[in-house]
């Protein structure tokens, strides 16, 4: 069966995470947006465990489902045209801080599960280890490669995925926490590593140009600190709906299990760039290097974005592929589309509304993003909408790239054909 | 021997005295188990094959790194404490536990005795003293063990007689019995002296600053007859006086051990030369107990910072934040690195020191608050409890089981009592309460010794290698008790500029109302 999964996201337990990001919103969320598998994020905070085992019960093998008492408090708000099974993968975010090879290392790793007793297994040994309470991404001065290795002793089927590997402060290739090679990361268990997640801020374009990452397939998952960026990016699978299913697909290098996955625009990232975002200096890599490194307003050595950082690493000529490569799809989130065609604020009530609409006539944000026809569209958000939907599915955008923690701009319309394609709609 | 490319001349000529006994006068950061595990090492080449170095620790901790130390140096052992190879490497009390277990023919104690834990003992205080109150048992604990480590000869009084004869009825002795037991049989028995003098040519005793008289007496015994003691300390840093150690025995090592030659280790490789500066400025304030000053070998400037909170609250958040900036932010949504110019740092390479443990109840809120990993040194005795005994194999396989044993080397804030961070080192120190009546210690019920309390907060300062915080809070809880403190005298002692005051994190404060608005109130 073919099924979007996205399986990076945070609770409410997380810092810096929305209030509702609990079990309900996420079951809402996931048939707005198309998604059939999410992870719960958190998995090892005790606070989460406890919603979890109250409010989930065993489905597929692997997977877990809102039971229907909880389910039911949300099935109003969801128009039958998204109505759709949600199913749950127990998944934790690990923040890594410690020294490694004389250098204060950041990485973030994931942790999927195929049961509740495998994730309290390796609950178990961390909190013997460090704080989990604290926070839904239990911060631990613990070696990356000390919690792959608890993570595979745990239980061989656990998946151990090392989170937006480009990002610049905490991930394991990043230019300011990272590590130059895979192996230095994971060293004697890097074998045990099957996949990698590539972050907004790079596409799998960008992470086929290493040849070290050719024994990794590539992931894509949301990161989703609030219901309504879940599915920024994800994961298609067409194989066994079962958490089987994917580990097989990622595990296996000749399952095609995977048959792609959902990007972001890469520019769009909070990294793409470099540049200091206080001195408001967005820099492409080569006016880095014209500026030797440093920030021009300032003088200090800038953040080295995700652009840059590949370059530095790369050995293998742009556009080639990679051996264990998938197709992927460039989209923009609806909501920012839609703001953009109609030149307001994203989280403007017109886009809300317009959303909602849609939603209720189309089907789900990834339904409407990829297949609806653009007739179809015309018909419930107006021409602009739609052409913008075109132009994105052409991949005709321009981005501002983004830059040291500043998400990249999306542009898709200028004012002068706003103003034209208005004019076509009032004659009718 | 050629001299090592590690050792300057000071410390190489202490590796190869060869004249009889030998106090090394090693202030902070001089390489002080690095000089002394070179000596050792050399020893060890003069020994017969039944004989061994004896090597006295502080705890059982820095027993392991000595013997680690050695091991690196291609010296056989056993485990630390045990008997085996070319040295025997334990604290007093394990050395002298298995002693006694070895010789317990020819001592009164009962047969297969027994060692009491403190927490043992306070339990049973209880069936000791049943009509004394709970703080009445605990002054005569105290009292019985300040009397058994001070004094050689004993006055016992009833409380004292009570509780002897209760403990032996239990086949039990308890760590102090253990040090003055030894002592009495190496004093009664001849020949079990001669044969510990035999196998044991050379002793080598760290942190002699911090010993007792029974120790001093049980050291004279031992190093008789052509037997050399080394001895290595630093009296600036003499810490333990409460609990009956006497800087007064250091001062007397040549008279002690009659020949005795004294060198000193004045180079320092730990701190930057400020932080150096301004330690020893507190410590030439009146408590410097040796007359020679300290040479800094690093030569990058460190940096002093105090800060001073309104609420022993936020006097921890402000370090948990400055914790969060030295890792150089913890989240997407916290980096510091540009702003604070420096390497980031990780939590292994951080410790927030305090006089009492129960200043730490704050610190832990607000390192939790922030899910910052540490950990606390435990709660038991004002010091921590530093000594652990052990008699035999089973005894050590039992103690050592009580320690925490992490199977990953798992990097955390270390939060320790001053006098639990002795010997230890940190590139960033957070000092915590520089407040009058915590240092120097002097609140109801705990007095401490002015001088003592002042080379407290020096081996506190001693610890930094980059970073000291130097912190303190005008209004603090303890006890269950509101306090209002003035920053500690130490801190005057510093001169000004040595110190960067640092404010904290301004809460935001409501703004006030525009004058406009203010008019429409009334
Ligand atoms: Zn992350
Ligand atoms: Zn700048």
């Amino acid at each position: 069966m073919r099924f979007y999964a996205d399986l990076h996201i945070h609770s409410h337990f997380s810092r810096a995470t929305s209030k509702n990001l609990d079990l309900e919103h996420l079951y809402l969320w996931a048939q707005y947006k198309g998604i059939h598998v999410v992870g719960t994020g958190d998995c090892v905070h005790p606070g989460w465990m406890k919603e979890l085992e109250e409010k989930l019960e065993p489905a597929e093998e692997g997977f877990f489902k809102l039971k229907d008492k909880f389910a039911k408090s949300m099935d109003a708000q969801v128009p039958p045209a998204c109505r759709a099974n949600v199913r749950f993968v127990l998944t934790v975010e690990i923040s890594n801080i410690y020294k490694r090879l004389d250098k204060v290392r950041k990485v973030h790793n994931l942790i999927w599960f195929p049961s509740f007793e495998a994730a309290k297994k390796v609950q178990d040994k961390l909190e013997a280890i460090g704080n989990i309470k604290s926070d839904g991404r239990p911060i631990l001065g613990l070696d990356s490669r000390d919690l792959l290795e608890i993570t595979v002793e745990a239980n061989k089927d656990n998946i151990f995925v090392p989170a937006h590997i480009w990002t610049p402060w905490f991930s394991a290739l990043g230019s300011m926490g990272g590590f130059d090679r895979m192996e230095d990361c994971f060293a004697d268990l890097t074998c045990h590593v099957f996949a990698v997640e590539t972050g907004l801020s790079s596409d799998p374009l960008m992470n086929w140009r290493l040849k070290q990452l050719d024994p990794f397939i590539l992931v894509s998952n949301s990161d989703a600190h609030s219901p309504p960026k879940l599915g920024r990016e994800a994961n298609i699978f067409n194989t066994e709906f079962s958490y089987r299913g994917i580990l097989n697909a990622l595990k296996d290098p000749k399952d095609k299990g995977l048959v792609g996955t959902l990007e972001f625009f890469p520019e769009e990232g909070k990294y793409h760039y470099d540049g200091h975002r206080v001195c408001q200096t967005r820099l492409h890599p080569k006016e880095t290097m014209a500026h030797k490194g440093l920030c021009p307003v300032c003088g200090k050595p800038v953040t080295v974005g995700v652009m840059a950082r590949v370059e530095a690493l790369a050995d293998r000529p742009e556009g080639e592929k990679s051996p264990r490569w998938r197709p992927y799809t460039s989209l923009v989130p609806l909501p920012e589309l839609i703001a953009e065609a109609k030149d307001v604020g994203p989280s403007s009530k017109q886009v809300q509304e317009t959303l909602m609409n849609m939603l209720a006539k189309l089907g789900s944000e990834f339904h409407i993003l990829m297949d609806a026809p653009v007739d179809t569209i015309k018909r419930s958000a107006g021409d602009i909408v739609a052409e913008g939907i075109a132009r994105m599915r052409q991949g005709k955008v321009t981005i501002v790239a983004g830059y040291d923690g500043e998400f990249g701009t999306i542009k898709i319309f200028s004012d002068k054909e706003r103003q034209r394609i208005d004019r076509q709609l009032a004659l009718f | 021997m050629k001299k090592p490319q590690d050792l300057n001349d000071a410390q190489w000529q202490a590796v190869t005295h060869d004249g009889g006994h030998l106090l090394i006068v090693a202030g902070p950061g001089t390489g002080k188990t690095h000089t002394l595990t070179y000596r050792i090492a050399r020893l060890t080449a003069h020994l017969a094959d039944d004989q061994r170095v004896l090597a006295v620790t502080f705890t059982n901790k820095a027993a392991d790194q000595m013997k680690e130390r050695l091991e690196q140096k291609g010296l056989p052992t056993g485990k630390a404490g045990v008997d085996a190879g070319k040295f025997w490497a334990g604290t007093f009390h394990r050395f002298c536990a298995q002693l006694l277990r070895q010789q317990a023919q020819h001592t009164d104690l009962p047969d297969n005795f027994q060692i009491a834990l403190p927490q043992q003992i306070t339990a049973l205080a209880k069936d000791i003293w049943p009509d004394k109150t709970m703080a009445q048992r605990q002054a005569a604990l105290e009292s019985i063990s300040l009397i058994k480590s001070t004094r050689l000869a004993l006055d016992p009084d009833a409380d004292f007689r009570t509780y002897h004869r209760f403990l032996r009825g239990k086949g039990l002795i308890d760590f102090d019995d253990i040090l003055r037991e030894a002592l009495i049989l190496l004093e009664n028995n001849g020949e079990a002296a001669d044969a510990t003098r035999r196998q044991y040519p050379f002793v080598c005793v760290d942190e002699y600053q911090d010993i007792n008289i029974v120790q001093n007496a049980l050291l004279k015994i031992l190093s008789r007859d052509g037997v050399v003691l080394t001895a290595i300390g630093d009296p600036d840093q003499s810490i333990y006086g409460f609990r009956g150690s006497e800087v007064k025995l250091f001062h007397r090592f040549t008279d002690d051990f009659p020949g005795g030659t004294r060198l000193y280790l004045n180079e320092n490789y730990r701190s930057a030369p400020n932080l150096l500066q301004a330690s020893g400025q507190v410590i030439g304030q009146g408590g410097k107990q040796d007359n020679f000053q300290l040479v800094a070998q690093i030569h990058s400037e460190g940096r002093l910072v105090v800060h001073e909170a309104a609420t022993d609250r936020s006097e921890a958040e402000y370090i948990a934040h400055e914790i969060e900036k030295m890792v150089g932010g913890l989240s997407l949504l916290s980096n510091f690195v540009r702003r604070h110019g420096h390497v980031p740092r990780t939590f292994g390479d951080m410790a927030v020191l305090y006089r009492l443990n129960a200043q730490k109840i704050c610190l832990i809120q607000a390192l939790e608050h922030l899910g910052i990993p540490y950990q606390a040194s435990p709660t038991a005795g004002q010091a921590g409890q530093a000594l652990r005994p052990g008699s035999g194999q089973a005894d050590d396989a039992v103690l050592r089981a009580a320690e925490e044993t992490l199977d990953y080397n798992v990097e955390k804030v270390s939060l320790l009592t001053l006098h639990a961070a002795k010997g230890l080192e940190f590139p960033v120190v957070f000092i915590t309460g520089c407040e009058e009546h915590l240092l120097p210690l002097d609140i109801e019920g705990m007095t401490g010794d002015r001088q003592e309390e002042r080379r407290l907060f020096y081996v506190g300062m001693t610890r930094a290698k980059e970073f000291l915080f130097l912190t303190r809070a005008e209004r603090r809880q303890l006890f269950g008790k509101g306090m209002f403190n003035g920053p500690s005298p130490f801190l005057a002692d510093i001169e000004e500029e040595l110190k960067a005051y640092e404010a904290g994190r301004r809460k935001k404060v409501k703004p006030a109302l525009a004058p406009d608005q203010q008019m429409k109130l009334f």
